[in-house]
């Protein structure tokens, strides 16, 4: 996907709620204001767990 | 974003808290939340010997960890269900963190020492799999608190956790669980006490907790879980709160605080009713205890 973009458009532009992933650019998180450009590659994490124990 | 308490550039922003906050201060955040809950609702004394339920996954490491870190007395106890790959790599998350920790971990095999599978037991008995994974994680988590000589099972339940099943429970207004729903059961009657310290985090907090400590967890989903119910109330749940921040806090502690006393009598009173199960020992409504029941049938694979 083309930069430069923030991480809350990213996540707005793939249809994710921001509230069930987090998003991690090398070894660290960033945050939804946060400005990914071309070069950038992101995992993006889903945190959402279906147990009921 | 700049973080809340020391004004360095943010790692992650708290919708709820409408907060940012840099790794240390957002690790100290986390810690004192588990402080005030288990403050909040007297969840631990000093000299209690705690036992995690580790599975594995995000929310019971970070856990274990926290409860390490303010000075708990706390193992861990980790239950292979026999869900095939996804079992073994939990299993390995779990005594990695042990390993690097120096932390005691209790193991205990479904299928070798119990003599079943979730994926197959459940079949055979005719049981949803979580279902028949719940009941397996209860009765066992207990035991093995019993057995090992422990005061409290803490177990990984999250805010998200919570109130996705506050959600059910208020859907079909099933007054028995809402009895029984909250962060502290108290010990009796064969059972240990049974608390909740994550219920203060959301579940993207106890991820984000475990990526900025270090802490390798298994992130995939478990596959007997894919479509339940369960996470479809979690979806709902979070496209309110993606709309209005804060609405599963004010929910499940509103709950707790406006609700829930009116459902405890109900609770109480199938309490009374509790005898020893003919085969274990443990406390059931039944002759026969619902995993006795489960281990019976389910073994028949």
């Amino acid at each position: 996907m083309a930069g430069p973009m923030r991480v809350h458009a990213l996540l707005e532009r793939l249809e994710i709620n921001r509230e069930s992933v987090l998003v991690i650019r090398g070894d660290t998180l960033v945050t939804g204001d946060v400005q990914l450009g071309d070069e950038d590659e992101v995992e993006i994490r889903p945190v959402v767990s279906g147990g009921v124990a | 974003m700049k973080c809340r308490r020391c004004k360095a550039p943010a790692v992650i922003d708290v919708r709820r808290h409408n907060a940012g906050f840099c790794r240390d201060c957002f690790l100290h955040h986390c810690r004192e939340q588990v402080r005030k809950t288990i403050d909040d609702f007297d969840m631990l004394q000093s000299g209690d010997r705690v036992l995690v339920a580790v599975s594995g996954g995000k929310d019971s490491l970070a856990l274990w960890d926290i409860l390490r870190d303010l000075g708990h007395d706390v193992d861990g106890l980790y239950l292979g269900l026999g869900i095939d790959e996804y079992s073994d790599v939990s299993g390995v998350y779990a005594r990695k963190y042990a390993d690097k920790t120096g932390g005691k971990l209790v193991e205990i095999d479904l299928p070798t020492d119990v003599g079943f599978d979730i994926p197959n037991g459940s079949r055979v008995a005719r049981r949803v799999p979580c279902s028949a994974c719940g009941l397996s994680k209860r009765h066992l988590f207990n035991q093995g608190a019993v057995d090992g000589g422990y005061d409290v099972v803490a177990t990984g339940h999250n805010l998200d956790d919570e109130a996705a099943v506050l959600f059910g429970n208020v859907l079909r207004w099933s007054t028995e669980y809402l009895g029984r729903q909250l962060p502290v059961l108290p010990a009796g009657n064969g059972f240990v006490r049974k608390v909740k310290p994550l219920v203060r985090l959301g579940e993207r907090e106890t991820a984000a907790y475990c990526v900025l400590s270090g802490i390798d967890y298994q992130v995939e989903e478990c596959p007997m879980a894919a479509g339940n119910r369960h996470l479809g109330y979690k979806d709902a749940l979070n496209a309110i709160e993606d709309q209005s921040p804060g609405s599963k806090h004010a929910f499940y502690f509103g709950f707790l605080e406006k609700a829930s006393p009116l459902f405890t009598p109900e609770a109480a009173a199938e309490q009374e009713q509790l005898q020893q199960c003919a085969r274990c020992g443990t406390p059931t409504t039944s002759e026969v205890c619902a995993f006795c029941r489960l281990v019976e049938r389910a073994s028949q694979q």
